[in-house]
């Protein structure tokens, strides 16, 4: 065949392709393809992130004239108290958000994996995805009912004996934030769980074969197997949760709307009340890029650390 | 029993038959008491709706019926005028109005929890040529002053930005079978006998305060809050410091004794123990069903609580510390107001004037809203059905008018005091994380950063 | 091997109660939502007289045609020009591998990371600007716009796996660019492109924060961006909130189960690439 022959002909590289391509006119009628695309999330997103760094150097009140005040938002975000706690609340919400369903999802993934490859495994997998599927405010209206002083919660605990446990969750200074810690391990921990069990089905079985004949446990062979392995996936499952924690708006909104006080008051919320009922866009956008660049602080560097091995 | 010596000593009583007397004798009267007021009954005032199709765009709170009655009646008597109400719940409502006044559609009528900033920003209508052509600025309305803003953004004189659809009274309502189970005979008089009440409430096993004080609805608190501060104290200072008054401080003398006095009731367990997760509309359903011998709240509850705990609400409005005293109370217009740009602010003002004057309109106000429908000297007195709850405030209402002791709610100072200031503080207060001193320093300071800015 | 009976049963029980655990506020919601109006059930007892009315009440009171429709509305607006976009932009960068190949995708995998209230504000007055803003447009453009970047990614992801030969084949036969992407690769994409358009699906229409700044009407929101104005007229009917949360959750729900091989596999498949 053609294609045959030309294989045999000229070992073409990556770079000799597109130089091919370009020579053939592939270069921009391949541009006009990626326009639209292109087009759309520049005007719609690159453009809005460059006017956000641009509107935090400003003091404006988003009709009025605005006033140039340089780096001053950022010192007034570093050194105001309130505003420097949502930015703490937000890493302690990733604890929550981040941590446990990686950590926990490690462990039910191996579960799965070892006692429940049929039937059970694929009804856990579904029904663990489930709250990944309904949108946050939805999550957040449900706990929210759940963890009041009358909800199921405290009924259990009251049920099981623990009443001097009981409590209003969202409501309390200590509990509130840990509360709604919960609702991102109930809505994340799926996630992670199906995202390492298929990592783990592509790990050779016969790794885990000579590591049971050699009488590891469970917990041994999560440890010396299935981390290390898995590694890429394990990145994957705590960017997505540390940006979901970071940048987390809906359920904090719907739950608590960032109290009891400041208690669960995270930057997503401030920003939205900054800009939006205190009117000083130039400092919610300040929050905002220091939101975004704490973001990209820690997802970038745990990128690099998933490719180190490969 | 309890409900009769109610009556022998309360408002109730001295009340009611006046009342009754004064519908005998203004019905009897009063000039057309009968017919709907004219477009054109006051001098200069041409502003109407004319005749030809007219859609008023307006922005309502969701979950308080009165205006949506309101304007379903004004098309029934002004059929060329339809209304296109967007609702939105009060925190987004609240979020939303900057935007929604600067945009290119505003809306003709809008409801205001707060406007002295959009005011002076010039984003509302300036209603002085309508006060005057109508004759509002003759109303014997002294809450009307509320909605005054001055070119600094000052409240309390200048020019009319915002008219009120009713006028509420706030206090104290409570449920008189839980009431006589703890021994409590008589609304308090004092301060003293008050907190005698709420300790004999406690002792027998009842909650004696219910509230609400969820950040998603703000914080109840701030209702008993500043029932002590005028019981202790002046209420023209707090008014001032509402009003953005230049060098006003919340951080006063009496006002500490006041937040004080409140941090006692917090901490001898006077208010429900999970209310840093109550909503408001949570807090009127407990109270209704039966959880709380006291609520502070306002009349624009009327309907409510006649409805789910009928013939055993009661109603008084906050004593004073001293005996004898003048009784102090919140009392504020149902502000609406016109977006500056809006396009039909004529027959949004005309529907203002109807509001106050219409025979129909008044009787919705009291019967829906149960407020004082304000309006002009000698206009219809609304009927209201004896012995309800909407009596005693109206009643109540009357004897704060005559005090002068009425006061603009603390919550209103400025667009987010509420948000950012009250609700957060009073929250650490219940949760023991700040102390009464602690809390006025806070908000006076969250207060000063926001008039600076 | 199959590991000691002991953790068979240790393991197989854990998963079973953590799967009850996370069944729980669903089924919770769904018994509540049957009560009586007006009163304040707990817990998770059948109700003695299952109100299913509630249900239909909720969908009235809450105006729920409008609002299916609205989110409707926004989805078909938005998934369709997404994917199309997407998968001819991946297209050309995975497979075509035009010069700027590699700076073009770093550039979109800057967005991933993106959190949304970094761009939120200056879209709302861009949007004032542009006169979308209140409209379903200020929902449907900016949301085309931020799917580009994970879209785009997964497109590219499935083409840069695909033969050469494929290509080269019909090349020879005198394919254009175009013929090339429509004729040939667009049918065998049809996977990805579904499992993608699932997915963008489920996102927008649990689109809130975006729905909530930039669209004061709540009947012109997402479901979920209305659910707040849902929320506080009804905080004292517990029942119909319930009832009423329960119709938003429903399409997702659905959507997931029937299609939930092709939901997960987007999802990850996209992740794991990364």
């Amino acid at each position: 065949m053609s294609t045959g022959t030309r294989r045999q002909d000229a070992p073409l590289s990556a770079s000799g392709l597109s130089r091919l391509a370009w020579l053939r006119g592939d270069g921009v009628v391949g541009w006009l393809f990626v326009l639209p695309a292109l087009v759309m999330y520049a005007i719609f997103v690159l453009q809005p992130l460059a006017l956000t760094i641009w509107y935090s150097l400003y003091r404006w009140d988003g009709f009025g004239v605005a006033t140039w005040v340089g780096f001053r938002n950022y010192v007034t975000v570093l050194t105001v108290p309130d505003l420097l706690e949502t930015i703490f609340n937000a890493f302690r919400l990733a604890v929550f958000f981040s941590v446990v369903p990686v950590g926990l999802g490690l462990v039910v993934a191996n579960v799965i994996h070892r006692v429940a490859s049929g039937a059970l495994g694929t009804l856990s997998r579904t029904v663990l995805f489930l709250p990944q599927v309904i949108p946050l405010v939805a999550a957040g209206i449900i706990w929210g009912w759940l963890l009041a002083l009358s909800g199921l919660v405290n009924e259990i605990l009251a049920a099981v004996g623990l009443r001097s446990l009981t409590r209003a969750w969202l409501g309390d200074f200590g509990t509130a934030l840990p509360a709604v810690g919960i609702i991102g391990i109930w809505v994340l921990l799926g996630f992670c769980t199906v995202l390492l069990l298929t990592g783990m089905s592509k790990i050779d079985p016969a790794l885990y074969e000579s590591a049971r004949l050699d009488g590891a446990g469970w917990f041994t062979e999560l440890r010396a197997i299935t981390v290390p392995l898995l590694r890429q996936e394990i990145v994957v499952c705590l960017t997505v949760t540390v940006i979901a924690a970071l940048a987390a708006f809906d359920i904090v909104y719907i739950a608590t709307g960032g109290g009891p006080g400041h208690a669960t008051a995270v930057p997503g919320i401030q920003i939205y009340i900054l800009a939006f009922v205190e009117r000083q866009v130039g400092l919610a956008s300040a929050l905002a890029v220091m939101l975004t660049l704490l973001v990209l602080a820690i997802v970038v560097p745990l990128q690099w650390f998933s490719r180190e091995r490969v | 029993m309890s409900y009769t010596s109610l009556r022998r000593t309360g408002l109730a009583v001295r009340g009611l038959p006046a009342l009754l007397m004064a519908v005998a004798l203004v019905g009897a009267c009063a000039p057309g008491a009968g017919t709907n007021s004219s477009s054109g009954s006051a001098s200069g005032g041409t502003a109407g709706c004319g005749t030809s199709p007219v859609t008023l765009n307006a922005y309502f709170e969701t979950g308080f019926d009165l205006p949506f009655k309101l304007s379903a009646e004004f098309t029934k008597q002004y059929p060329n005028v339809t209304f296109d109400i967007k609702q939105d719940q009060f925190t987004n409502l609240i979020n939303e109005t900057p935007r929604v006044l600067a945009s290119s559609d505003p809306p003709d009528l809008i409801r205001l929890p707060t406007m002295a900033s959009f005011a002076k920003e010039g984003l509302l209508k300036n209603l002085d040529a309508y006060a005057s052509g109508f004759g509002w600025d003759k109303w014997p309305v002294p809450q009307l002053t509320q909605n005054r803003v001055t070119k600094d953004g000052t409240r309390g004189s200048g020019s009319l930005y915002a008219m009120g659809l009713n006028y509420s009274l706030t206090g104290v309502f409570y449920n008189k079978k839980l009431a006589a189970q703890a021994g409590i005979s008589a609304p308090p008089k004092t301060l003293a006998e008050f907190d005698d009440d709420l300790a004999k409430a406690k002792a027998a096993g009842l909650l004696p305060i219910m509230e609400w004080g969820s950040a998603k609805s703000g914080m109840g608190l701030a209702f008993p809050l500043q029932a002590l501060m005028a019981s202790v104290g002046q209420v023209g200072p707090i008014n001032d410091w509402i009003f953005d008054k230049s060098a006003a401080t919340i951080d006063t003398t009496s006002n500490l004794q006041a937040a004080q006095h409140l941090e006692q009731w917090i901490k001898k367990g006077y208010f429900p123990s999970d209310i840093n997760a109550i909503e408001y509309t949570d807090s009127n359903a407990r109270f209704t069903k039966g959880e709380g011998v006291f609520t502070f709240n306002g009349d624009w509850e009327n309907a409510d609580y006649d409805k789910n705990l009928s013939g055993s609400t009661g109603f008084f409005v906050m004593p004073p510390s001293q005996a004898g005293g003048n009784p102090a109370a919140m009392s504020a217009p149902l502000t609406y107001g016109i977006a500056a740009n809006a396009k039909h602010a004529d027959c949004a003002a005309f529907f203002f004037n109807w509001v106050g004057s219409n025979r129909t309109a008044r009787q919705i106000d009291v019967t829906v809203g149960g407020s004082n429908p304000g309006g002009p000297a000698g206009a219809s007195v609304p009927s209201v059905t004896a012995g309800s709850i909407t009596s005693e405030t109206l009643a109540a209402g009357n004897v704060i008018g005559k005090a002068g002791t009425a006061m603009d709610f603390i919550a209103n100072a400025t667009s987010s005091i509420f948000a950012q200031g009250w609700t957060p503080e009073l929250q650490k207060m219940v949760g023991g994380q700040e102390d009464a001193a602690g809390l006025l320093k806070a908000v006076q300071a969250e207060y000063q950063r926001e008039i600076a800015s | 091997m199959r590991p000691p009976r002991a953790e068979l049963y240790a393991g197989r029980a854990f998963l079973v109660v953590l799967m009850l655990i996370t069944i729980m506020p669903f089924i919770s919601i769904f018994t509540t939502a049957l009560y009586p109006s007006g009163t304040v059930p707990s817990g998770l007892a059948w109700p003695a007289d299952p109100q299913w009315g509630n249900f239909i009440e909720a969908f009235n009171v809450a105006n729920m045609s409008v609002l299916l429709g609205s989110s409707t509305f926004i989805v078909v607006a938005v998934v369709p020009v997404a994917l199309v976009m997407a998968t001819m932009a991946g297209f050309a960068i995975g497979l075509l591998r035009i010069p700027g190949s590699r700076v073009l995708f770093l550039l979109f995998v800057l967005g991933l990371t993106l959190p949304f209230e970094g761009i939120v504000v200056p879209l709302y007055f861009l949007e004032q600007q542009m006169g979308i803003l209140n409209t379903r447009f200020a929902i449907v453009l900016p949301l085309i716009g931020l799917y580009m970047p994970f879209a785009v990614f997964w497109m590219r992801a499935h083409f840069v796996n695909m033969p050469a030969e494929v290509s080269d084949a019909a090349r020879a036969d005198g394919a254009t660019t175009w013929d090339l992407f429509w004729r040939i690769h667009v049918p065998l994409a049809r996977p990805a492109i579904a499992s993608l358009g699932i997915l963008m699906s489920v996102w927008t229409w649990n689109q809130f924060l975006l729905a909530l700044v930039l669209v004061e009407d709540p009947l012109q929101r997402t479901m979920a961006g209305a659910l707040g104005a849902f929320q506080g007229h009804y905080a004292t009917d517990i029942p119909l909130l319930c009832a009423g949360t329960v119709l938003i959750l429903l399409p997702t729900l659905l959507v997931f189960v029937v299609f939930q091989r092709q939901v997960i596999a987007a999802l990850l498949g996209g992740a794991v690439r990364g």
